[in-house]
C-alpha cells in the first residue's frame, strides 16, 4: 500500500528527470529550433513609442503591405539591453522609435546594420544618420510644461525661457528627469552647453542654480509632465508633445511653452536589426515608416511629434519648427560627452542641498 | 491542526531542536531523485540565467563599477540608501505584520474575518498603483495632504517609499506568523501564566521567542523584496536612488548592461549578509512547538495593554490599505484622479475590450501554470533544507532565494541571454530556446520559468519556518515505519505544513501575476502580459486605464486566492492531513 502511494510522485519525478535529459541531444542533430519565425511574409517590431501607436502602425502597414506585423512594446534602453542580450539569435527585425541616440548606442554594440532607404532622400540631413544606420522618422522640441493653476497660485507667469526657470518663486517647483536616466533630460543638459558655448563650468553653474528650484530628478523623460499635470509640480520640463498629450489625456489646465534662449530636440529614429528574421520585409517596414503615409498616422492615435517627411501633415497641436528656436544639436558629440558630463551631474548636482 | 501538546506535557516541552542525525540514506532512490530534479530545476531557473548575467559584470566595464562601489561617494551613497531602505522596511513591516497576526489569533474583536482579507488584499499589489494611490491621497497636491489637511507634503524619498513598500510586503510577514502563531502550544502560555507570569510577561519572554524564526524569516524576506524592488522607487524614490533603480538606470539610460549587471552584484551583498546571519545565528533558536502529540485549546488575550495598542496598529494599516486600494478602484471610475474627478465607464470598456482582454488571459493562464510548480517547489526545497541535506543546504536555500533576491531587469536580461538560443553545454543542446517570439508556445515557457523563479522563495521562507516549529520525530516515525522519503514527505510533511503551502501558493499567484521587471526583457509579441500593459498606460499618462487594469488585475488574483483557501483548507483535502 505504501509503495504504490509512493509510486505516482516518484514517477513523475523520474518522468521530468528523463525528460530533462531526453532534450540533451547532440548540437548537430538537434536543430530542431532554428528560424520558426523566418516564415515569410512577417516583420517583428521593436517599438518605443505608446502602445496604441504602434497598434496602429503594425496595422496600417500590414494592410499597406499584406505583411503581418507584430511588435512588442519597451523602453528604448530596454530595446538596446534586449536586442544586446539576444545578439546571437535577434527575434527583432526592426527597432522603431526612441531618439536616435539609443540607435547610436545600438550601432556601436553591432546590433543595427546600416540601410539607406530609397526613401529617405527625402528625409532633411539633419534628422537622419551621415553613416546610413539610422533614419528619422519625427522630431520632438524640448519646451516647458506649466500647470497653469499651481502658476496662479504661485503667482508666476509660464516660463519663457532658461532664465525663467530659475525664479525663486517657483522653488522646489519644477521637475525634470535625471540626465542620466533619461534622454529627454541629457537633451536639456546638452542644450544648455550649446547655449553656453560648451563651456562646462557654466552650464554646470545653470544646472546648479536650477537644481534648488527641483523637486525631484524623475526616472522617465515624460514623467515631469505628469507630475505638473497633477499638480505636484508647477513646471515640467519635457519634450513639447509628451505635455499635448498629456493635455490630451484630461490635464487640461497644462500649457506648452518654449525657451526663447534656444532649445534642444530629439530625433526619434529607425533602424534595421542586424541579423533579423526577415531582413527583407524589414526594409519594406523602414521605407515604409518615412513615407507621409506612416506619419500621418501619429496625430491620429495622439501622438504630436513632427513628422521627418515633408509631405506629411502638420496638425494644429504639433510645435511649428519656424516659431520655435532651436539650438544646433550635434547628436553625435552629445553622445561622446555623456558619460563624463552625467557623472559630473551626478557627483556635483544631485548630491548638493537645496 | 493536527499537533499540539497536552498541558502535562507543557512545561519542558518546548525543546531545542536537536538536529537528527540527518538521514542521508543514499538507498532511498526517492530522495535521491527529488534532490536531483530540484536541483536541476534550480539550475535552469536561476542558476543558469544569473551565471551568464554575471559573467557579463565581471568584464571590464561592470569591474570599473563594483570596483568603486565603495570608493565613489556616489556609489556609497547609493549603498548606504538600499541598505537603510531594506532594513527600515524589514523591520517596520514585520512589526507590523506580527501585531496584526497577533491579534487575529489571540484576540476577541469585532470584524475579525473582514480584517484579516483586508491584510491579504497588499499581496495583490501591480506595480505603480500603490505608488501612483498614495501620491493621490498623499502628495503636494493629495486629496488628503493638500485636499483635508491644506499642507504641502514631500512623500518623494526615504519616507514615502518606507511607508508604501511597508505596506506591500507586511502580508507576506503577516501571513507567515498567523501560520506559525496558529501552531504555537497554548498549554505553554497557560503554563507561564500558572507560574504567576503577566499576560505582558507572558508574551514577551513566551510567545515572542517561540516565533523566532518566522520573525527571522520574514525580515530576511522583507529585507530581500525591499532592496530589489524598483517599480516603486521608480515612481517616489525623488532623488532617494538605490541599487535596484540604480542598474535600472545604467541599463536603459546608459546602454550599459554590464554595469546594470555590476550593480546588482553589488545588491546580493547585503541580501547574502543578512541571509548568512539569518542561518547562522538565528538557526540554533529554532524552538520545536509541534510535536504530534495532542493539545489544548488557545486562550483569547484580554488584557489591554496588549489589546489595545494591537488593535490601534491593526485597524490603523487596515484603514490605510482599505483607503489606497479604494484609491485605485475608484481611480479607474473616474476621469484623472484628483483633477477630473467625473465619473466615466470609458476606462474599463478600453480595458476590457481588446488587448486588455487578451492581455488578462494569457497573464492569468501563465501565472496559473506557475503557481502549483511554485509552491510545490518552495515546500520541497524547504523540507530539503530543514530535514534531509547536510552541508548543501545552505546553499540549495541561498539559490532557491536569488529569484527574488536580484532586481528583476537583471534576471529578465539573464533569460534572454541565456535562454533565447538553445542551451548548449559541453558541446551537447539540453534543451531548445525557450525565450523570444520564435521559440516554442511563442516564448511562454521562460515566462512561466520566470514566474516560479520570482514567486518561488516567499514559499520557500515560509515553509522553512513551519517546518522549524516541527518536531523532526514526526518524519522519523514515519520513515521508521517503513515509508520512503517521497512518502514522507507527501502524506507527512506536506499536511503539517499546509498553512505554509498556502501561503506559498498564495503569494505565487499573486507574484507572478504582478511580476514586471523582467518581463519587459521576454515579453513577445505572441504573449501580452498585463503588468507590462499597465506600464504602457502609465506612461502615456491615462492612469484611468492604468487604475482599472489594476483593479481587475487585483479582482483576478482575489478570486484565485479565495478558490485556493476553499480548496486547500477544505475538509476534504484536510482529512488527508488527519488519517
Amino acid at each position: 500500500m505504501r509503495r504504490t502511494q509512493m509510486l505516482p510522485l516518484a514517477a513523475a519525478s523520474l518522468l521530468a528527470a528523463a525528460a530533462l535529459g531526453g532534450c540533451a541531444v547532440d548540437q548537430n542533430t538537434g536543430a530542431s529550433s532554428t528560424g520558426s519565425g523566418a516564415a515569410s511574409g512577417s516583420v517583428v517590431i521593436a517599438c518605443t513609442p505608446q502602445e496604441e501607436q504602434c497598434q496602429a502602425m503594425a496595422a496600417a502597414f500590414t494592410k499597406a503591405t499584406g505583411i503581418k506585423a507584430t511588435y512588442v512594446r519597451l523602453s528604448s534602453g530596454e530595446a538596446v539591453a534586449r536586442l544586446g542580450s539576444a545578439k546571437s539569435k535577434p527575434e527583432f527585425d526592426v527597432m522603431y522609435g526612441g531618439p536616435s541616440d539609443g540607435h547610436v548606442a545600438a550601432s556601436k554594440g553591432d546590433l543595427i546594420e546600416k540601410y539607406v532607404s530609397p526613401n529617405a532622400a527625402k528625409i532633411p540631413d539633419k534628422y537622419k544618420a551621415a553613416d546610413g544606420t539610422w533614419t528619422g522618422t519625427y522630431v520632438g522640441a524640448l519646451g516647458f510644461c506649466s500647470n497653469t493653476e499651481v502658476l496662479a497660485k504661485l503667482g508666476v507667469a509660464a516660463p519663457t525661457s532658461w532664465e525663467a526657470l530659475l525664479d525663486p518663486k517657483l522653488a522646489k517647483n519644477v521637475a525634470i528627469a535625471h540626465p542620466s536616466t533619461s534622454g529627454t533630460s541629457y537633451t536639456a543638459v546638452w542644450t544648455q552647453m550649446v547655449l553656453n558655448s560648451m563651456d562646462e563650468t557654466k552650464t554646470f553653474d545653470y544646472l546648479k542654480k536650477l537644481h534648488s528650484n527641483v523637486l525631484q530628478y524623475a526616472k522617465t523623460g515624460a514623467a515631469p509632465g505628469q507630475m505638473a499635470g497633477r499638480g505636484e509640480v508647477a513646471v515640467g520640463v519635457v519634450f513639447s508633445h509628451d505635455c499635448v498629450k498629456y493635455q490630451k489625456e484630461g490635464f487640461t489646465m497644462l500649457k506648452t511653452t518654449f525657451p526663447s534662449e534656444g532649445t534642444g530636440y530629439e530625433v526619434g529614429a529607425v533602424s534595421l536589426v542586424k541579423g533579423g528574421p526577415n531582413p527583407a520585409n524589414g526594409k519594406k517596414f523602414i521605407d515604409w515608416t518615412l513615407t507621409a503615409d506612416h506619419q500621418n498616422i501619429g496625430p491620429t492615435v495622439g501622438s504630436f511629434q513632427i513628422p521627418t517627411n515633408p509631405d506629411a501633415k502638420i496638425t494644429d497641436e504639433m510645435v511649428k519648427l519656424d516659431q520655435v528656436k532651436l539650438v544646433a544639436y550635434d547628436s553625435i558629440a552629445a553622445g561622446e560627452k555623456k558619460k563624463a558630463l552625467t557623472a559630473r551631474f551626478d557627483a556635483e548636482v544631485a548630491p548638493a542641498p537645496k | 491542526m493536527t499537533t499540539l501538546l497536552t498541558p502535562a506535557a507543557a512545561p519542558g516541552a518546548a525543546t531545542k531542536t536537536s538536529r537528527p542525525p540527518a538521514r542521508r540514506t543514499t538507498r532511498d532512490l526517492s530522495l535521491v531523485v527529488i534532490v536531483t530534479v530540484v536541483s536541476l530545476i534550480l539550475a535552469a531557473i536561476v542558476g543558469l540565467p544569473l551565471l551568464r548575467i554575471f559573467s557579463v559584470a565581471f568584464a571590464p566595464e561592470g569591474w570599473e563599477v563594483v570596483s568603486s562601489m565603495l570608493t565613489s561617494p556616489v556609489n556609497r551613497r547609493i549603498l548606504w540608501n538600499t541598505v537603510q531602505l531594506g532594513v527600515l522596511v524589514a523591520v517596520i513591516g514585520t512589526a507590523v505584520g506580527f501585531v496584526l497576526a497577533y491579534a487575529q489569533v489571540r484576540l476577541k474583536f469585532r470584524g475579525k474575518r473582514i480584517l484579516h482579507l483586508i491584510a491579504l488584499i497588499p499581496i495583490v499589489s501591480p506595480p505603480f498603483a500603490i505608488a501612483t494611490a498614495t501620491i493621490s491621497l498623499f502628495g503636494r497636491n493629495g486629496l488628503i495632504t493638500n485636499g483635508l489637511l491644506g499642507i504641502q507634503s514631500d512623500i518623494y524619498g526615504l519616507n514615502g517609499l518606507t511607508m508604501v513598500l511597508v505596506i506591500s510586503f507586511f502580508p507576506v510577514a503577516y501571513m507567515n506568523l498567523k501560520g506559525m502563531l496558529e501552531s504555537l502550544d497554548p498549554s505553554l502560555d497557560e503554563a507561564s501564566a500558572n507560574l504567576g507570569a503577566s499576560k505582558l510577561r507572558t508574551f514577551l519572554t513566551v510567545t515572542v521567542p517561540m516565533l523566532i524564526p518566522g520573525i527571522a524569516g520574514s525580515v530576511l524576506l522583507l529585507f530581500v523584496e525591499s532592496i530589489s524592488d524598483l517599480g516603486n522607487p521608480l515612481v517616489l524614490g525623488g532623488d532617494y536612488t538605490v541599487l535596484a533603480s540604480r542598474a535600472y538606470i545604467a541599463i536603459t539610460g546608459e546602454y550599459s548592461v554590464a554595469s546594470g549587471a555590476a550593480y546588482s552584484v553589488v545588491l546580493l551583498v547585503p541580501a547574502l549578509s543578512v541571509f548568512l546571519i539569518q542561518r547562522y545565528w538565528v538557526g540554533r533558536k529554532n524552538v520545536v512547538t509541534v510535536t504530534g502529540k495532542p493539545t489544548g485549546t488557545t486562550q483569547l488575550i484580554t488584557s489591554p495593554v496588549l489589546r489595545i495598542p494591537a488593535l490601534a496598529v491593526t485597524f490603523l494599516t487596515c484603514g490605510l490599505v482599505v483607503l489606497l486600494y479604494l484609491t485605485v478602484l475608484g481611480g479607474g471610475f473616474v476621469k484623472i484622479l484628483g483633477v477630473n474627478n467625473e465619473f466615466t465607464w470609458s476606462h474599463f470598456q478600453f480595458v476590457l475590450s481588446g488587448i486588455g482582454s487578451d492581455a488578462m488571459f494569457t497573464t492569468t493562464t501563465l501565472a496559473l501554470i506557475a503557481t502549483p510548480i511554485a509552491g510545490l517547489l518552495g515546500m520541497l526545497i524547504a523540507w530539503l533544507v530543514v530535514r534531509k541535506l547536510k552541508r548543501t543546504a545552505g546553499l540549495m536555500d541561498f539559490v532557491g532565494m536569488l529569484g527574488l533576491a536580484v532586481p528583476g531587469t537583471v534576471i529578465g536580461i539573464g533569460y534572454a541571454i541565456a535562454f533565447n538560443t538553445p542551451t548548449v553545454i559541453a558541446g551537447r543542446q539540453w534543451f531548445p530556446a525557450v525565450a523570444g517570439g520564435s521559440a516554442m508556445f511563442g516564448g511562454a515557457v521562460a515566462i512561466i520559468m520566470v514566474f516560479v523563479a520570482r514567486s518561488l522563495p516567499s514559499g520557500q521562507r515560509s515553509g522553512i519556518s513551519a517546518l522549524g516549529q516541527i518536531s523532526p520525530a514526526i518524519d522519523e516515525a514515519s520513515t521508521s515505519l517503513g515509508a520512503s522519503a517521497a512518502t514522507t514527505f507527501r502524506r507527512v510533511t506536506l499536511p503539517l505544513i499546509r498553512p505554509a503551502l498556502l501561503a506559498g501558493l498564495t503569494y505565487a499567484f499573486a507574484r507572478s501575476m504582478t511580476t514586471l521587471s523582467p518581463i519587459i526583457f521576454i515579453t513577445t509579441p505572441q504573449t501580452k502580459i498585463m503588468t507590462s500593459q499597465i506600464l504602457a498606460e502609465v506612461d502615456a499618462g491615462r492612469f484611468g486605464n492604468a487604475f482599472a487594469y489594476c483593479s481587475i488585475l487585483i479582482l483576478i488574483v482575489l478570486g484565485v486566492i479565495g478558490l485556493l483557501n476553499l480548496a486547500l483548507l477544505h475538509p476534504s483535502f484536510r482529512g488527508v492531513g488527519r488519517r
